[in-house]
């Protein structure tokens, strides 16, 4: 019923396309709501947006009485793409074998056709980073080191035909997991674990992980200098040849790094080797704060509905931290960390607003900071005259979980708000 | 005995009259108004809208807040920790009882209240297909475990059907790790036959004791602690609350109750519940599960997040659950988020984290919503409970405060300071790393013997 | 190897002297059952006090010890040990440590109580006792007399044995058998049941509690079939039944305020006389232990930062308070009248009598902190009508020192057990002990 219509709403338009949306209060983000304004769009980008906006003559009309225009937020830590089924292990193509593996792609995996496409899209969110490997600091499971340098990260749109069109930045930033000190925890009412590692001696494992991944750089600088000199013994290296655009300072290096330390030294290491950087996950920066604002590096903040990481931190320690960054006036964006919850992103936000985080600044965390961490600041991420049409028409608050999100725009194209989920209701709800 | 008085001791304590008042009143059962709470020797006492205090009350003044029933987590596993969760050793364990091991220092307790939980289930893991025994309890932090349990309601168990009981027996073997030992059943074939084998067991079991009782028969049998809570179920003093996600399981399990003469309380998880609305309303079993997981395993791929409006919808008692610490302690926003999958009402959402999940665990009677008589477990929250923006203020169980978003606040600074302090004298006291003389064998005992 | 700890056994005990009457006079008598006697005499013969008064006549021909300027002291009991029944603790790291019961072929899984796993409830200490361990000398030259010694492994590990921490036949050194049931509470693997039942926390205690229950229904079925057997079928012999109903006293244990809850709790449904060892939280559970009328063992390793520790590694307040007032435990239940006594929990005597000063700068006095070494020790472990303080009658274990006892570099005299004489070594001081920090693992 209610997705039929939309569907049928949906179904005379198409992508390339000119339209006027009219009626609506649009929420520019960069720029102060207009209430029962209009926004015009042809060949799939904005013409423009406003209080009065002249159309074309026979430009079809959509009116949006009563509705809200926000643009189409950014998700900027997904599997998108690339994991279907969590414990399936033939549905995940998340982590590539090899310690230094930056040449392989995630954009190339992207399956057009995952579920996870359009059960996320339909709250608003409009384009996706997704990332080469699953994203959790330190070690993977079993103790066993996952790869150092896992591959590039890719913004994606949440529609099209296929990766190359839904591709917007095919090279969003370099994965990679920072070496970690790994001792094991040790509670005082537990007693020792039999298998904790002396600090030295993980201190040791680091150094030397670390310094292996100082010679990786170092080879592929020598690689980068050669081939520049087109020196007479160059051979191309498919490995170094990816490590291109990051040593050019044309793509970031993406590190997950939760804590203090790590931060730290992740921000040492990208200023040693002379790499933008952005830091994922950041979860109890502490100190380090000062740091990330001094050297201007964007971050994608850990999930406000984590859990504090240690007993002691104040039971809102994760709700509190995106509002402490903007306090900070560090630049920052948000992401799920996932696939499942991806479509919980405004509501991830909202946690952040209700702990201390001005609503605009969430917005603009949601949407134009997104993009431009992101490198697609021109692409998307805000109404602007000549981006992608990208935008989400609702009833209300997006950040509001009961508000229902009544169209959606990407690229100019008026998405269809059903998926399985829809239809798996549609079928059910007709048993008798 | 001792433990009991304990309780009694402590409930004398939280006597204090409290007048909470101009708050916006969610009864979740009698309708949402402008209005006063009165509470007296831990119960509600009065809801209304015209309400005068009494003299000697407390006057809690709640203008321009939400006042809400505390909200009751069906489903949680925190604060049981240290007793393991999961017996998942044998197919049949409900001889654990989670009681044993209520932490009431665990700060998930703490955080959870600071969400508004004001009562929680926690469940055995779902390892095996019967597991262990639930406990209720309320989190009174500061209490000890034996005053965290909830004093009323039937006891009950864990059961668990499909992927995990049957993985468990099937374990993927780590690299390098130890070979284990496969334990029955590995497929949903042999869980049906799990509960078959273990409830004929309890039914012989049962019928010895009628026999030795009724002087039919002269041996006594042997007590067994295992076979004993599976009598209780049988004979309708025991709840199951069975772990489920698919539909076809579900309908299974509802089949093998009703043929040794049970009822299933509640499916947990219950991801393709509208699937089977139909049945489970016939069987009169709840649903008590997420708001919007999905796409974790195989068999979660048809979890959808318009589950808790359908079988609402079709006359299945709902509720959205947790399972989870982190997610507990939101339990408001997921309730909303059925306003938004499916359309419930706002009253209809509040119900599936209040007096349904009371329902569910037949302790509606005393919480889970906001009725004279009642308990006074209540929630001010700063803005309406199921917006995103709904942050607790306030937590009240049996009329006292629990958690106070000020106090907690403005206690911060010492609570650092004091932590500052012992890790600076823990550091003035810590002996350096000695630098390893090269294979300098160390001292201790070692030494004694060689001498 | 078996030579060589011979040999040391037989030099070990060439040091003692033949028995003949003793007397110590003029003495510090502090007895510990009474009130410290400033100049009195003490009096042993046939391994045991004779007397012990401020008017205790020398017998005649008695090897007259002047005691002017002496403390006598009864002699210290450890009171969990595993002296002369395992190889000390390894030093150092246990990681990979490759143990007997690891190359044993694994046994099969239990499958539930009835198999009664982990449990050798029937095995006695005194049974495994030897005496060539070197341990019983250093413990011995620092004013032990007596250990309480348990086997450790399993929830029913076994019965214990109080043992005279000096002789060369292991038979004559035991003064009570069984001493009480050693039990770990701890959990296996969680939810993979590779390791068999229980592999839970809760699992241990629900198999408790079906012990205690079988254990009633198996001597009332015993009793039944003994007093008419005929046309009864025979009731199966359960040794470990057998051996958790020997035992008559469950050591338990329980390190934090909410274990010991949790422990009280479960013990109380027993039916048996209970002990709790560990208690670092002791200093906030006075109340509580003293409401169930629990003593308790307390362990004298006090929980430190390990050193190998991650120095940026935040630790939680409960772990730092933990360390902070562990050892206010012993003058807290003091006050409240709890009565405990201090193990060693594998460190060497001079860690343990280390550990033990540690309480008495909290507070403890040095008496108190003695007679947690004695007389408690003794009360607790149901032997106080023979050990554990100077008093006519109790076997002579006694120390005699220079100064007080709990001092850094304790002046021990003469070590007397079972009224035997042993020098401490040739110059009298103490075997040398280990040097600090070591053989101990991290906490």
């Amino acid at each position: 019923m209610k997705f039929a219509n939309l569907l049928f709403l949906a179904a005379p338009i198409f992508a390339q396309e000119a339209f006027v949306l009219r009626n609506v209060t649009i929420h520019p983000v960069t720029a102060p709501e207009i209430a029962g304004g209009s926004i015009s769009v042809a060949n799939g980008k904005i013409v423009e947006y406003g209080a009065k906006v002249a159309a074309a003559k026979n430009v079809k009309v959509i009116d949006g009485k009563g509705l809200h225009v926000y643009p189409g937020m950014i998700n900027c830590a997904t599997l998108m793409g690339i994991s279907e089924v969590t414990s399936v292990r033939e549905s995940n193509d998340t982590n590539e074998i090899g310690e230094f593996v930056p040449q392989v792609r995630a954009v190339i995996a992207f399956n057009p056709d995952s579920e996870h496409v359009p059960v996320t899209r339909v709250n608003g969110i409009t384009s996706v980073v997704t990332m080469p490997a699953s994203l959790t600091e330190g070690r993977g499971a079993g103790g066993a080191a996952q790869s150092i340098l896992r591959g590039q990260a890719a913004v994606v749109h949440m529609d099209g035909w296929n990766w190359e069109d839904m591709g917007i930045n095919r090279n969003a930033g370099l994965l990679m997991r920072f070496p970690q000190i790994v001792t094991a925890r040790v509670s005082a009412f537990e007693g020792a674990t039999a298998a904790a590692i002396p600090f030295a001696d993980a201190k040791k494992i680091y150094d030397a992980e670390l310094k292996k991944v100082d010679n990786f750089f170092d080879a592929a600088r020598r690689y980068q200098t050669a081939k520049l000199a087109k020196a007479a013994d160059f051979k191309p290296n498919v490995q170094y040849e990816a490590m291109l655009p990051l040593l050019e300072g044309k793509a970031p290096l993406l590190v997950p790094a939760e804590r203090e330390r790590t931060i730290r030294e992740v921000i040492a290491f990208a200023k040693k080797q002379k790499v933008k950087l952005i830091l994922l996950d950041v979860q109890k920066p502490g100190k380090s704060i000062d740091l990330i604002k001094e050297n201007n590096i964007p971050v994608v903040v850990g999930k406000p509905t984590n859990l504090p990481l240690d007993e002691d931190d104040p039971y809102d320690a994760a709700y509190s931290l995106p509002g402490q960054l903007y306090k900070a006036g560090i630049k920052f964006a948000f992401g799920t960390y996932d696939n499942q919850f991806a479509r919980n992103l405004p509501f991830e936000a909202a946690f952040a607003v209700a702990y201390g985080l001005p609503y605009e600044a969430a917005m603009k965390a949601l949407t134009i900071d997104a993009a431009e961490i992101f490198g697609v600041g021109n692409v998307t991420g805000s109404l602007d005259k000549g981006k992608s049409a990208d935008f989400v028409v609702t009833d209300g608050d997006p950040l509001e979980v009961k508000t229902q999100v009544k169209m959606l725009f990407i690229n100019g194209k008026n998405v269809a708000l059903d998926n399985r989920q829809t239809r798996l209701y549609e079928k059910y709800n007709s048993r008798k | 005995m001792r433990f009991a008085l304990l309780l009694l001791a402590s409930a004398a304590t939280y006597a204090e009259t409290i007048f909470i008042q101009n708050a916006t009143v969610y009864t979740v059962t009698k309708g949402t108004f402008k209005g006063s709470v009165l509470i007296e020797d831990g119960k509600i006492k009065q809801v209304g809208q015209n309400l005068a205090a009494p003299s000697g009350a407390r006057i809690v003044d709640a203008a321009g807040m939400h006042l809400s029933p505390g909200i009751i987590d069906a489903h949680s596993h925190i604060a049981a920790g240290a007793g393991g969760i999961n017996e998942g050793s044998v197919s049949v364990s409900s001889m654990v009882r989670i009681e044993d091991f209520v932490d009431p220092e665990s700060v998930a307790i703490y955080r959870a209240l600071a969400g508004g939980v004001t009562s929680a289930n926690i469940l055995h893991g779902s390892a095996n297909a019967i597991g262990g025994q639930n406990r209720l309890i309320k989190m009174r932090w500061g209490k000890t475990g034996v005053e965290m349990l909830f004093d009323g309601g039937p006891p009950s168990i864990k059961f668990a059907l499909g992927e995990n009981p049957k993985r468990s027996g099937n374990p993927t073997p780590a690299p390098g790790g130890p070979t284990t030992v496969a334990r029955y059943p590995a497929t949903r074939m042999g869980v049906e036959d799990i509960y078959r084998q273990a409830f004929t067991e309890a039914k012989e079991y049962q019928k010895a004791w009628v026999d030795f009782k009724s002087g039919k028969s002269t041996v006594e049998p042997r007590r067994d602690l295992r076979l004993e809570p599976l009598v209780e179920i049988m004979e309708g003093k025991r709840l199951v609350h069975c772990h489920a996600y698919r539909g076809d399981e579900m309908l299974m399990m509802m089949r093998v109750a009703e043929e040794f003469g049970f009822r299933i309380a509640t499916f947990q998880h219950v991801q393709e519940g509208y699937k089977i609305a139909k049945e489970m309303v016939e069987h009169g079993v709840g649903g008590s599960g997420f708001s919007d997981w999905w796409a974790y395993k195989m068999e979660v791929v048809d979890g959808i997040p318009y589950n808790m409006a359908l079988m609402t919808s079709k006359g299945v008692m709902a509720a959205v659950n947790s399972d989870d610490a982190g997610l507990m302690r939101r339990l408001n926003t997921e309730a909303a988020k059925t306003m938004k999958y499916g359309g419930l009402t706002e009253d209809q959402a509040l119900a599936l984290i209040t007096i349904n999940p009371a329902r569910h665990m037949k302790v509606d009677d005393r919480i889970g919503s906001i009725e004279v008589g009642k308990d006074a477990d209540l929630v001010i929250w700063n803005k309406p409970p199921l917006s995103s923006y709904a942050v607790p203020q306030k937590v009240y169980i049996d009329g006292s405060l629990y958690f106070d978003r000020d106090t907690d606040v403005s206690s911060r600074i010492a609570k650092e300071a004091r932590k500052k302090a012992l890790e600076e004298k823990a550091k003035a006291q810590q002996i350096p790393p000695q630098p390893k003389k090269d294979s300098a064998p160390q001292g201790g005992p070692q030494s004694d013997e060689v001498r | 190897m078996k030579q060589f700890l011979l040999f040391i056994s037989l030099a070990m005990f060439s040091l003692a002297q033949t028995p003949v009457t003793v007397a110590i006079r003029n003495a510090k008598l502090v007895t510990i059952s009474g009130p410290v006697i400033a100049k009195g005499t003490v009096v042993l013969r046939n391994g045991l006090i004779e007397e012990a008064s401020e008017n205790a006549t020398v017998p005649d021909g008695a090897w007259v010890i002047e005691g002017d300027g002496l403390t006598v002291y009864p002699g210290l009991i450890d009171s969990i040990s595993n002296i002369g029944i395992a190889p000390p603790a390894p030093t150092g790291p246990v990681t990979g440590a490759i143990t007997a019961t690891a190359l044993a072929p694994p046994a099969p899984p239990a499958r539930g109580p009835e198999d009664r796993p982990r449990t050798t409830s029937w095995e006695r200490a005194a049974d495994k006792f030897r005496s060539n361990d070197p341990r019983i000398e250093s413990a011995r030259n620092a004013g032990f007399t007596s250990a309480v010694i348990f086997p450790t492994t399993g929830i029913f590990a076994g019965q214990g044995a109080v043992v005279n921490l000096a002789g060369d036949n292991p038979s004559k050194m035991i003064i009570e058998s069984p001493a009480g049931q050693y039990m770990t509470l701890t959990g296996g693997g969680g939810a993979g049941g590779a390791r068999g039942f229980p592999s839970s926390g809760m699992g241990v205690y629900a198999y408790v509690r079906q012990i205690f229950i079988d254990l009633d229904y198996y001597e009332r079925t015993k009793a039944a079939y003994q007093a008419n057997p005929s046309g009864k079928q025979r009731p199966a012999y359960d040794r470990a039944l057998e051996g958790v109903k020997e035992s008559g006293r469950l050591l338990m244990p329980a390190t934090s305020k909410v274990e010991m809850e949790r422990v009280i709790k479960l013990a109380s449904e027993l039916k048996m006389p209970f002990v709790l060892y560990g208690v670092h939280e002791g200093y906030r559970a006075a109340s509580v232990l003293k409401q169930a009328n629990a003593s308790v063992l307390i362990s004298a390793k006090w929980p430190t930062r390990p050193p190998t520790a991650d120095p940026e590694a935040e630790e939680p307040l409960r772990t730092l308070e933990l360390r902070e007032s562990a050892a206010s435990t012993p003058v807290t239940l003091n006050k409240e009248g709890v009565k405990f006594a201090f193990y060693s929990d594998g460190q060497t005597p001079a860690e343990f009598l280390k550990g033990v000063r540690l309480a008495v700068t909290r507070g403890l006095s040095h008496d108190d902190a003695v007679k947690a070494m004695t007389l408690s020790a003794a009360e607790i472990h149901g032997v106080s009508n023979r050990l554990g303080s100077i008093e006519k009658g109790k076997i002579a274990n006694l120390v005699v020192t220079k100064g007080d006892l709990l001092t850094e570099k304790p002046a021990i005299q003469y070590v007397f057990v079972d009224g035997m004489h042993y020098v401490p070594t040739a110059d009298g001081a103490p075997t040398p002990t280990a040097p600090q920090g070591t053989g101990r693992r991290p906490r």
